[in-house]
């Protein structure tokens, strides 16, 4: 681990370390909170939900009297869980399996779905002394929960003291497990690897290949369950230091990978990205308040409606019924109807149909032929037909769009008399968000996703903001 | 055939509804924009001239306060001259008669349908008979006065009724004449609120090829009728017939041929209830038939036979299209 950790270290120390403000929360994704109540004013990384807590790495100092440090210098981690409190928020802090390693290092974990099987990474020498000059690579292992103990400590199969495997994540149906190595034949420093379990067996190692994997480091790979893996990298791009990325597996490809927006990126370091199962809140962990990395909490600013209207598509289209002609037997009629609708368009018959080009006020006559005489009776009826546009915010765009092309929308038919709007707010259905009239959105993956435009309207004399949202399903097909 | 006196009960109510100062006292009415009426001679039976039974009724219906003398007048009663139709030699005798008195309309069968039995019951109030009478070539001749008292008087009405029966009682010529009643004896001053109608209207149609020609009569549709069955006769195909009403635009019914009757059937509309249809005869444009003279009666659903006014019931019906927009999705 001591690789790894350095790793880290180093980062922490060549990027500023200055306080970072959380930018534009209000307009963001997300918003985040540092977790002050499980601070310490050491290093706490990679928290990871395990039952009803967080578990977390820290290198606190636990005894006032003794300090276990690594040939740097530095504090060796240890695991740490804090539960849960009644409102959902962690509390203080304690040990979690101290009896896990001894003197080694002992990183970030994974737990499967099951919360009986932890995956972590930890030196694969412990409990000895080596020398300055010998390597102690990281590996990964793992550890089964036996009651309250955590037993049968089992080296990942390929653990190699040659390099280093760390960062566990086992996908929630134990199917695949990442992690990063700095093996060689990767694309440069430490990449993202997976293993696939087959009939009871990992797979060899598997580089995610140059889609997610630069020359630059790629961390803390996280697989949510909806199949998006986020990921901490320095390489170029980001916001500063490490960031937090996001990469989807699309028809056997890695999609380009996406830097995540403030606030959940910032200027300093920022990784170990671990969202819970609705994707809407979680951790993760950043430098940006002061030299030692924190712990911060992040849930979704997005707004979206969970009842919201459909859009209804405007139909100037009408028919036209000349009721008291229908209940005659028309084939014996010695007249005909002739339709004037307004509009310059005119049709024959006793009912007839016809579409407007848009809204208005239509004078619709009716003149009746007499076909024994030819003569004509003008007017013989006659309506105001007055077409409006539906009330709602309207949202123009296409029906379907490929993958990784740009989709335009449009608000700008937005139909909501007496409203003073102040806001088109548009989510995608994909937990991304944008503000404005008409905007632009790329879809990664294929799929059917329903956008929801949020108009909100100025606040009235008594402040009172009106909100009105319409949805609308977009089709996004392979590229 | 029997005339049933129930399904009038609107009029009663209905009649003194026609407008003060109308017109509605001549015979055809303005409205029914029909020249003449017609009454063949009844020698030799020939029906083929277009008229069916060489006989034709029509009643008076004068308000029960109507208390004046009145006169009934007729237009070119003779059989000669310029107006009427010559078969070979004029040699028609045509006899009106009037009735009035107990049962002069509600015996039951007094409405000249089919002129058989006591179609001339009540009390005969004047009769005359003319041959050809150049003196009355196209001029009025007025019998009267008579006392509306004189008349039968039909609650259901409020009215008095009088009856004149014209029959072609010899010779095989056609008299085209018309009828009015009138307060004086030397002009047709109207009756307010006077009217004339009918159970079988044989009459003459325009000779002109003008389309623009159209002749009215109008039944009145009381309450209870389901559809009615029209009868006509002798039209020669000549045109086409229309029934309009104010629910209806121009529904087109069968017309006959030349000595046949045609009968067609129709279904009421409920907005047609308590009001008059509109028959309309447009001439045919193309091919000109002179002196036309048809037949036309209409029944509802039991038999019962419908009145024809010379003022329609409640007015001319206009027919009112009613729009109606349905938004498509």
């Amino acid at each position: 681990m001591r690789g790894v950790l350095k790793h880290i270290i180093i980062v922490l120390l060549v990027l500023s370390g200055s306080w970072t403000l959380l930018k534009g929360q209000a307009k963001g994704t997300f918003e985040v909170s540092h977790l002050s109540a499980i601070s310490s004013g050491s290093a706490d990384i990679a928290p990871v939900i395990m039952n009803d807590g967080i578990l977390f790495c820290s290198n606190r100092k636990t005894n006032p009297f003794m300090t276990k440090k690594n040939l740097d210098g530095v504090r060796l981690f240890e695991f740490w869980f804090a539960p849960f409190d009644g409102n959902g928020d962690p509390s203080s802090p304690r040990r979690f399996a101290p009896g896990l390693v001894s003197d080694a290092n002992i990183g970030p974990a994974s737990v499967t779905t099951d919360g009986n099987t932890l995956w972590f990474t930890r030196n694969l020498s412990e409990g000895r002394r080596l020398g300055r000059r010998q390597s102690n690579p990281l590996g990964i292992y793992t550890a089964r929960r036996s009651g309250s103990q955590w037993t049968d400590i089992t080296p990942f199969e390929h653990n190699n003291p040659e390099y280093n495997l760390s960062y566990p994540y086992v996908s929630a149906d134990g199917r695949y497990l990442f992690f990063c190595s700095d093996m060689p034949g990767g694309e440069g420093n430490y990449d993202i690897y997976m293993c696939e379990k087959l009939e009871g067996q990992w797979s060899e190692p598997v580089n995610l290949g140059p889609e997610v994997n630069s020359s630059s480091a790629e961390l803390h790979p996280f697989m949510h369950s909806s199949g998006r893996l986020y990921f901490a990298s320095d390489r170029p791009g980001g916001k500063g230091g490490l960031d937090v990325w996001s990469s989807s597996l699309a028809y056997g490809s890695w999609t380009t990978p996406r830097v995540l927006d403030e606030p959940v990126n910032s200027e300093a370091d920022d990784f170990a990205f671990y969202a819970a199962q609705g994707g809407l809140q979680g951790y993760f962990t950043s430098n940006r308040r002061s030299f030692n990395d924190d712990i911060y909490s992040f849930s979704s600013t997005i707004i979206r409606w969970s009842a919201c209207d459909t859009l209804q598509q405007n139909s100037y289209c009408y028919e036209f019924i000349e009721e008291n002609a229908l209940r005659q037997d028309t084939m014996k009629t010695g007249f005909r109807w002739e339709w004037d609708f307004g509009d310059g368009h005119r049709a024959v018959g006793i009912t007839a149909e016809h579409c407007y080009a848009g809204p208005g006020v239509y004078d619709v006559t009716l003149d009746i032929v007499n076909l024994i005489t030819g003569g004509i009776e003008k007017r013989q009826a006659s309506y105001e037909l007055e077409i409006t546009d539906i009330e709602q915010p309207v949202i123009t765009s296409p029906e379907t769009v490929r993958a990784g092309e740009t989709l335009i929308l449009n608000a700008g038919a937005t139909y909501l008399p007496g409203m003073n709007i102040e806001r088109y707010y548009w989510n995608f259905g994909d937990e991304t968000v944008a503000t404005g009239l008409e905007v632009s959105k790329i879809y990664e993956l294929p799929g059917k996703y329903n956008i929801q435009l949020i108009v909100s309207s100025k606040p009235d004399a008594g402040g009172v903001v009106r909100e009105v949202c319409v949805c609308k399903d977009i089709e996004v097909s392979a590229k | 055939m029997k005339v049933t006196r129930k399904i009038l009960p609107l009029f009663l109510f209905i009649l003194y509804a026609v407008p003060a100062g109308m017109n509605a006292q001549e015979v055809p009415g303005p409205d029914e924009n029909i020249p003449f009426l017609i009454t063949f001679g009844k020698e030799g039976g020939v029906t083929s001239w277009g008229d069916d039974d060489f006989s034709q009724t029509f009643f008076f219906a004068l308000p029960k306060d109507y208390k004046d003398p009145f006169y009934i007048r007729v237009y070119d009663p003779d059989t000669g001259g310029k107006t009427d139709e010559l078969n070979n030699f004029w040699n028609t005798r045509m006899m009106y008669s009037i009735y009035g008195g107990k049962g002069c309309y509600t015996h039951e069968e007094a409405n000249g349908i089919s002129p058989t039995g006591n179609y001339k019951s009540g009390t005969l109030l004047a009769t005359r008979t003319f041959g050809m009478d150049n003196k009355l070539d196209e001029r009025w001749y007025t019998f009267g006065p008579f006392n509306p008292a004189d008349g039968e008087y039909y609650p259901k009405f409020l009215s008095n009724i009088f009856k004149i029966v014209c029959d072609g009682i010899s010779g095989d010529d056609g008299n085209l004449y018309r009828y009015a009643i009138s307060r004086r004896p030397d002009a047709n001053v109207p009756i307010d609120g006077a009217n004339a109608f009918t159970y079988e209207y044989t009459f003459r149609m325009w000779n002109n090829n003008d389309t623009s020609f159209v002749s009215h009569i109008y039944p009145f549709i009381d309450s209870g009728c389901v559809y009615i069955q029209m009868r006509n006769f002798d039209w020669d195909d000549d045109g086409d017939f229309i029934v309009v009403s104010v629910e209806r635009k121009g529904q087109v019914m069968p017309l006959s041929g030349d000595d046949v009757w045609e009968t067609s059937r129709m279904p009421i509309l409920e907005g047609e209830i308590g009001k008059s249809l509109d028959f309309r005869f447009y001439k045919k444009k193309g091919d000109l038939v002179r002196n036309n003279n048809v037949v036309i009666s209409v029944q509802n659903q039991y038999g019962e036979n419908l009145p024809f006014f010379s003022a329609p019931i409640g007015g001319v019906p206009v027919y009112k299209p009613r729009i109606k927009v349905v938004p498509k999705k």
